[in-house]
């Protein structure tokens, strides 16, 4: 077990029930990302991409496995250790932006240090000046652009200089040339910490180090 | 910034949607303050008033009567007794138990004189006493004085002073059989609506002269200071020293109206708690409308950090602000409401009543903070991978 994994999975499942029945979504996933990686997940609608995310986000817990971040065992935390963790180690980005409309960029990106009671403005200048929008933090969500939006967004995620950036088709809802330069933003993220994306878009997904395949539950390594 | 400037910037953004819950509480609570001033203002009136009343017990002779009964024929009733108190004796009423809480013994001597052509009332009374009972008579003139000026001095009422052209310095002359008394008018007293219209008063010892009656008093008028002690036992304590004698308490006249207004009081009070539970509701359903709206938000919200107890608190402190905007608007709404409405049952103006607006403003607070539970337990149950689960 070498000690330069940020993210271990090992026979991770996630099943959900609908109704009487259940689905298994993922099943005996096992994955280890290393520290400062940046790693693209792909794979089909439906396949288990954003459960993957949510999963290693402790936005979600899975039905079986062990899931460790940092060294730490997650399965089996409670709630509020969830919390408490989830703000310290995981940035998140989301293809719809996600942003807080009547909130400045500013306060958008103040919110996790809000939440975890240690404003620092200092974090806060940094992160917008990071994605390089020092100058719009002023400006509430609708009157920016939709990849100044996503700047604002992976600034928000990244305030509290967490280790790992889950980024859930950040660029999906932007044009070609938006999405590679928010691609190219996390590039130059990665190594400060760990990346990960999923992404349909197979030309941006060559721009990480490693791509992932998710099919039928499952993983599938390329590359 | 702070999380309760989260909680304001919200409030801001959704000021209209708000105004809905706000106004909910404003009606409920101008309802209740509306009620509680003007209530409260009645029943100040009602003791000022019953102070106006002036005695609230009334010493007299016990009258017995004895039918007459000739054979089988009835003859009508004969009235025996003592008819008259003895001067000398009243002092002894302040050996009474509750002789503390006697503010006025005001002696009253009836008669009948002439004056001029016609027959006039005439009731002798120690003035000191009797002003306290009367304060609110208004004289053109002055009160007859209590000490002796060596001149009979009368006041008279104005059912006597308009048809004989008496006015303050008129000098009149009684009779009573061959006694002759002559006397200056000091004062009249504007129109009562009651008896005293059309008497002739003047100090007891010169109505004693006057009428032939040394030492004689036909009635005590009483006042007992509270509003609340025990009148009939003040009642009975005098009577127990006054054999012979009857005391009457008129304390019934105002408790009755007292329950009247209290019972008023109450229905009033009792719709304005179904007001402020219908509010309590209102405040509740637009809160629980605004969670759902912002489902999303605090799906977001907890996603970047939001503890449960940060996502609960954030909710409780908008449903106090609802509540206590609510509260002082409602407060202010009501006392102009009591403004209005109270002189419609009392003649007191209703005055701000300051010392409720600080409980007020915390039960507005506690209702809105009591509606946000349902709300809040909603927003717990917001999964946040299932809220941002891209769509
Ligand atoms: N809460 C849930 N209850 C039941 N089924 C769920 C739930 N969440 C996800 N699923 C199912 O799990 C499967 C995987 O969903 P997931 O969102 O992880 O797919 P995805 O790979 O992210 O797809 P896409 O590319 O469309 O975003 C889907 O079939 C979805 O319907
Ligand atoms: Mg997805």
């Amino acid at each position: 077990m070498s000690d330069d994994n940020m993210i271990r999975i090992l026979k991770a499942g996630k099943r959900y029930r609908i109704g009487s029945g259940e689905i298994e979504v993922l099943r005996d996933v096992s994955l280890e990302v290393k520290k400062g990686e940046f790693v693209s997940v792909m794979g089909q609608s439906g396949s288990g991409k954003t459960t993957l995310m949510n999963l290693i986000g402790m936005l979600d817990s899975p039905s079986g496995g062990i899931i460790s971040i940092d060294g730490t065992d997650i399965t089996g935390k409670s709630q509020k250790e969830l919390v408490a963790l989830r703000r310290r180690t995981v940035g998140f980005v989301f293809q719809q932006f996600h942003l807080i409309p009547s909130l400045t960029a500013w306060e958008n990106v103040a919110l996790p240090l809000i939440f975890a009671g240690k404003e620092d403005i200092g974090y806060v200048a940094a992160a917008l000046g990071r994605v390089g929008l020092s100058h719009r933090s002023e400006h509430k969500p609708a009157e920016l652009s939709g990849g100044e939006q996503q700047r604002v967004a992976i600034a928000r995620a990244i305030v509290m200089r967490p280790k790992i950036l889950l980024a859930d088709e950040a660029t999906g809802a932007l044009d070609a040339a938006t999405g590679s330069m928010i691609i190219s933003l996390l590039r130059s993220l990665a190594g400060e910490m760990t990346v990960i994306m999923v992404t349909h878009n197979s030309e941006l997904a060559k721009l990480s180090d490693r791509i992932v395949n998710l099919k039928d539950g499952n993983i599938e390594e390329k590359k | 910034m702070h999380l309760h400037s989260l909680v304001l910037k919200d409030i801001s953004r959704r000021k209209t949607k708000l105004l809905v819950a706000v106004l909910g509480v404003v009606v409920a609570f101008a309802a209740m303050v509306a009620v509680v001033t003007t209530f409260s203002a009645a029943t100040d009136s009602l003791y000022e008033e019953s102070n106006n009343f002036g005695a609230n017990i009334i010493v007299r002779p016990e009258v017995k009567t004895i039918p007459l009964v000739a054979g089988s024929t009835s003859m009508g009733s004969l009235f025996t007794g003592e008819n008259y108190i003895e001067e000398s004796d009243i002092p002894r009423i302040h050996t009474i138990m509750d002789s503390s809480k006697l503010s006025a013994v005001a002696p009253r001597l009836y008669g009948v004189a002439e004056l001029g052509d016609s027959s006039v009332v005439i009731m002798g009374v120690d003035p000191e006493e009797e002003r306290k009972l009367k304060s609110w008579w208004k004289v053109q003139g002055s009160w007859i004085s209590s000490e002796n000026t060596g001149q009979t001095e009368v006041m008279v009422g104005s059912d006597i002073a308009t048809p004989l052209g008496l006015t303050e310095g008129s000098l009149i002359t009684l009779h009573n059989g061959n006694i002759s008394m002559d006397a200056r008018v000091t004062g009249v007293i504007e129109s009562t609506g009651s008896n005293e219209d059309a008497y002739v008063i003047l100090p007891l010892s010169d109505s004693q002269d006057l009428l032939n009656r040394e030492g004689k008093v036909s009635s005590l008028e009483v006042r007992a200071l509270c509003n609340e002690c025990p009148v009939e036992e003040i009642s009975m304590q005098i009577e127990d020293k006054f054999p012979g004698l009857e005391a009457r308490s008129m304390s019934q006249i105002v408790r009755n109206e007292l329950a009247i207004i209290e019972h008023t009081r109450s229905s009033a009070m009792a719709v304005s708690i179904i007001t402020l539970l219908v509010s309590t509701l209102t405040v509740a359903s637009t809160m629980l409308a605004s969670v759902n709206e912002k489902f999303k938000e605090i799906g977001i919200m907890r996603a970047v950090g939001a503890s449960d107890v940060q996502v609960v608190s954030m909710l409780f402190f908008e449903g106090a602000i609802i509540g206590a905007v609510g509260g002082i608007i409602g407060f202010a709404a009501g006392t102009i409401a009591s403004t209005i409405s109270a002189p419609l049952l009392v003649q007191v103006p209703p005055s701000p009543m300051w010392s409720i607006l600080l409980p007020v403003t915390g039960i507005c607070i506690f209702t809105g903070m009591l509606a946000s539970i349902l709300p809040a337990k909603r927003a717990l149950g917001v999964d946040p991978a299932e809220v941002l689960r891209s769509v």
